[in-house]
């Protein structure tokens, strides 16, 4: 299976698509928003995020989009205002980058718990400290385990796109999460590319009304909502999360196959995206941007023979056990690159590679796996690092000790 | 095929210039049929004014989007360069956007045969004299203009955009083509002017052209280059914690007496520098006080010497000293050295008073910031030797 930064193949003749526009990941994804007719939006500034609320408060002042705009004190305030708004029943939006995203988790813990469906953008961005503007995936990995959906995109094109398709699922009845949409700081967030954007009609004939129902906080519909509920209560609130991120898988999948009706094929596989594994016996999985190395890599090392493939994570939560399983145990070796860290860990792996080795513990075939740290702060990995990395993998095949387990990509050292 | 576009400008007053050349780049290349994206260097921002930055564009006319951004997606710095624009001449002594790269030659990039595009009004020889030298031949190109200077964020709509896009087309036609250029322009502005900028800048870089502005340069031009890369350390080399070594402390009176941080000097971000007649100087401290880099050194006869290194250009000194002509901001292309002012005036005032003088000219530029469409020019005058005349300086902003 082939999918790369294809652009849409539907045009603008057939009504689908209105435009193009040259607009970075920042600029897709408020191009996405105005698209979602978004009610309500609160914003505070931080880079890379910042350049989201600065393209939304300009396609508002120039009146191309009609939404509450509130620029709040701090992310904690920003995302409470997001959750208290989708309580009722407006669509509403946010977003931040690293340690702003930290300084809000009080509210986004809740905003999970409470069952809201609001969605955020996280331009990722390395923690601090040192302070650095560069990509690094633990801040938004940070909500991975509190009832939150979880996705990273690799272009501006599908940035757009997935506030659409996050929306969709997040507000499914089936459903009601907090939606996460993660790219890239930089690599995505400031990559300038050509974008189709669909036309409002066909935005709206995907993306039907947001609708709370009987959990919407109104005056005529008296409820109560995030009470002190204690140990009576909690267990059985999170065993109906738990369902409800099962749920999601289905509506995930449900989600693509409509988007793909209206929108042309754009998406062959809705949680991950596989390319030139058929007959691969070595694979690299990644999430985000380094699928353009990665696959770029594949193509290359193909004209010389080698049979390696990649896989893009695109869904990290709810994550896509069975499908990822029955994927990757096809596989001789697997590499698993991560951009993030998870120190004093189980061998001092990334959170990727943790989740994917858990995922492959009850397969039957297992492959070999090795794990890859790199990119960190923004460091850029490139086709020669993606190509090394295929090389380590491969090798691991070969080989039953541990050495070579996990490899830094790009450190001085 | 890759071709790389890099635009080397002034940070924050160039920006949208900057910002605006690179994305059209992608859609008249992507109007010719071919694959293009751009993006600015990220490490730049958040920017500080003037300091050089850059931003880039790449266009390909046979590899597909996603393994031209496999190639050239947001790194620090691009592999290579066809085209260098540059924004600004005075960036043509060097760029030092972040401490640990050191300062850079403008032409770092540039591969054989690509060009080196300036707006300037200087000839070739005069700016080769700032250039490092390269091991084979280049082409640099004079595009006649003023650097663009606008205030905060701001892009002054002097026809300086149209003219690079032409420039571009002459020097490097595979990545956009002069009719590509025109049909933009005048399907996205259809104004006339705007395409007839385009092609006048055009045709004042083709070969016949007259006097003729791209002159190819041979390794034997240019200067050698002594800055050099600082080698980061290992991570085991490191101290833990992020923490980052003070500068070490201490302090003498005299020239470069301060203790300053040798691994970012600055000195590439200004445009001008401040001019001192230390014959007119009362000792009264203000720039001394004032300079936000700390740039002057008290002498032991109680003057303020001006380390240039470490001197960003704000004009700050300028805008306080309290005597007429006594600090005056001036074209950084008038100097060719760091040498300490004061000790030039000790060794022959006289000398050092004419020099100075015939660097001034007769004509005061300053750039308003804060706001503003760009430049302030006003007439200047040469003071006699120790005639002290104060002035009260009152800030006009011009909106
Ligand atoms: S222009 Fe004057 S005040 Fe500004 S940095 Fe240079 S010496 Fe200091
Ligand atoms: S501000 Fe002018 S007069 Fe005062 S010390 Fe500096 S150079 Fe001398």
């Amino acid at each position: 299976m082939t999918v790369t930064m294809e652009k849409p193949k539907s045009g603008m003749s057939d009504g689908v698509y209105e435009r193009e526009e040259l607009l970075n990941g920042c600029q897709a994804v408020a191009q996405g928003v105005c698209l979602a007719d978004v009610d309500v939006i609160a914003a505070y500034p931080i880079r890379p995020y910042t350049e989201v609320m600065d393209a939304l408060s300009k396609l508002i002042a120039d009146g191309a989009f009609d939404a509450e705009y509130i620029i709040a004190d701090s992310e904690h305030s920003q995302f409470e205002i997001v959750k208290h708004a989708s309580s009722v029943n407006a669509r509403a939006f946010g977003g931040s980058s690293g340690t702003g995203w930290m300084y809000g988790m009080e509210a986004l813990t809740v905003t999970a718990t409470d069952r809201l469906p609001p969605m955020f953008v996280v331009g990722n961005r390395a923690l601090d400290d040192p302070g650095a503007f560069g990509v690094e995936h633990n801040d938004a990995m940070a909500v991975r385990d509190l009832g939150w959906l979880l996705c990273w995109v690799t272009t501006p094109q599908e940035a757009l796109e997935h506030v659409l398709i996050g929306y969709r699922v997040a507000e499914d009845k089936n459903v009601r999460m907090p939606m996460a949409l993660a790219i890239d700081g930089a690599f995505l967030t400031h990559s300038q590319h050509i974008v189709k954007i669909p036309s409002v009609a066909a935005a709206k004939k995907f993306l039907p009304q947001y609708d709370l129902a009987e959990r919407r906080l109104h005056p005529d519909n008296p409820i109560s909502v995030a009470p002190q509920a204690n140990e009576d209560w909690v267990m059985e609130i999170r065993r109906q999360n738990w369902e409800a991120a099962k749920r999601a898988r289905g509506v995930i999948k449900e989600a693509y196959k409509e988007f793909n009706a209206i929108f042309g094929e754009r998406y062959a596989q809705p949680y991950f995206d596989e390319y030139m594994t058929d007959d691969a016996e070595t694979v690299l999985i990644g999430v985000g941007t380094v699928a353009a190395p990665g696959r770029t890599a594949v193509k290359r090392l193909r004209e010389k023979g080698h049979k390696v493939g990649y896989v893009n994570l695109r869904w990290f939560r709810p994550f896509p056990t069975e499908e990822l399983r029955a994927c990757l145990s096809r596989f001789k070796s697997v590499g698993v690159v991560d951009r993030d860290f998870a120190h004093g860990s189980p061998d001092n792996c990334g959170i990727l590679m943790h989740e994917i080795r858990s995922c492959l513990y009850p397969a039957k075939n297992r492959p070999a796996i090795v794990n890859f740290i790199g990119g960190l702060g923004g460091r850029d990995l490139s086709i020669a690092d993606a190509q090394k990395m295929f090389d380590i993998t491969a090798q691991a095949a070969k080989k039953d000790s541990m050495d070579g387990y996990i490899t830094w990509i790009g450190l001085r050292e | 095929m890759i071709k790389r576009v890099e635009v080397q400008y002034r940070g924050i007053f160039q920006k949208n210039l900057a910002k605006k050349i690179g994305s059209d780049i992608v859609m008249i290349a992507s109007s010719m049929g071919q694959r293009a994206f751009s993006n600015g260097r990220y490490s730049d921002a958040p920017e500080r004014n003037g300091i050089p930055c850059k931003y880039f564009a790449f266009v390909s006319p046979d590899l597909s989007e996603e393994e031209l951004e496999a190639e050239c997606g947001a790194k620090l710095e691009i592999d290579e360069a066809n085209v260098s624009v540059v924004l600004d001449d005075t960036m043509c002594k060097g760029v030092e956007p972040w401490g640990w790269h050191g300062v850079r030659p403008i032409n770092e990039r540039v591969v054989k045969d690509g060009c080196l595009v300036v707006i300037t009004k200087r000839p070739h020889e005069e700016l080769l004299q700032f250039i490092g030298k390269k091991p084979y031949n280049y082409r640099l190109a004079t595009l006649d203009g003023e650097a663009s200077l606008a205030g905060l964020w701001v892009n002054k709509d002097d026809l300086t955009y149209e003219h690079v896009l032409g420039a571009i087309a002459a020097v490097e036609p595979t990545i956009i083509s002069i009719e590509a250029v025109e049909a933009y322009l005048m399907k996205k502005t259809k104004d006339k002017k705007r395409a007839e900028a385009a092609r006048a800048a055009y045709n004042s870089l083709r070969q016949e052209a007259k006097p003729p502005r791209v002159k190819t340069v041979t390794p034997n031009e240019g200067i050698v280059w002594t800055h050099e890369i600082p080698v980061l350390p290992k991570w085991f080399e490191m101290q833990e914690g992020a923490v980052v070594p003070a500068v070490p402390r201490g302090f003498q009176m005299g020239p470069k007496g301060q203790s300053r941080n040798t691994g970012f000097k600055r000195g590439t971000t200004k445009t001008q520098r401040p001019a001192v007649r230390f014959d007119l100087c009362t000792k009264c401290t203000l720039c001394w006080a004032e300079c936000p880099d700390e740039c002057f050194d008290p002498t032991t006869d109680g003057y303020y010497d001006i380390e240039y290194q470490y001197c960003v250009g704000c004009g700050k000194c300028a805008e306080v000293c309290p005597v007429k002509e006594c600090i005056v901001m001036v074209d950084e292309l008038q100097f060719h050295d760091n040498n300490s002012p004061w000790e030039d005036w000790k060794k022959d005032p006289k000398t050092y008073i004419t020099s100075l003088e015939a660097k001034k000219g007769t004509e005061r530029v300053n750039y308003p910031v804060v706001t503003g469409k760009g430049v302030i020019v006003t007439k200047g005058e040469v003071m006699p030797e120790g005639k002290i005349v104060p002035v009260r300086k009152t800030e006009e902003v011009e909106v």
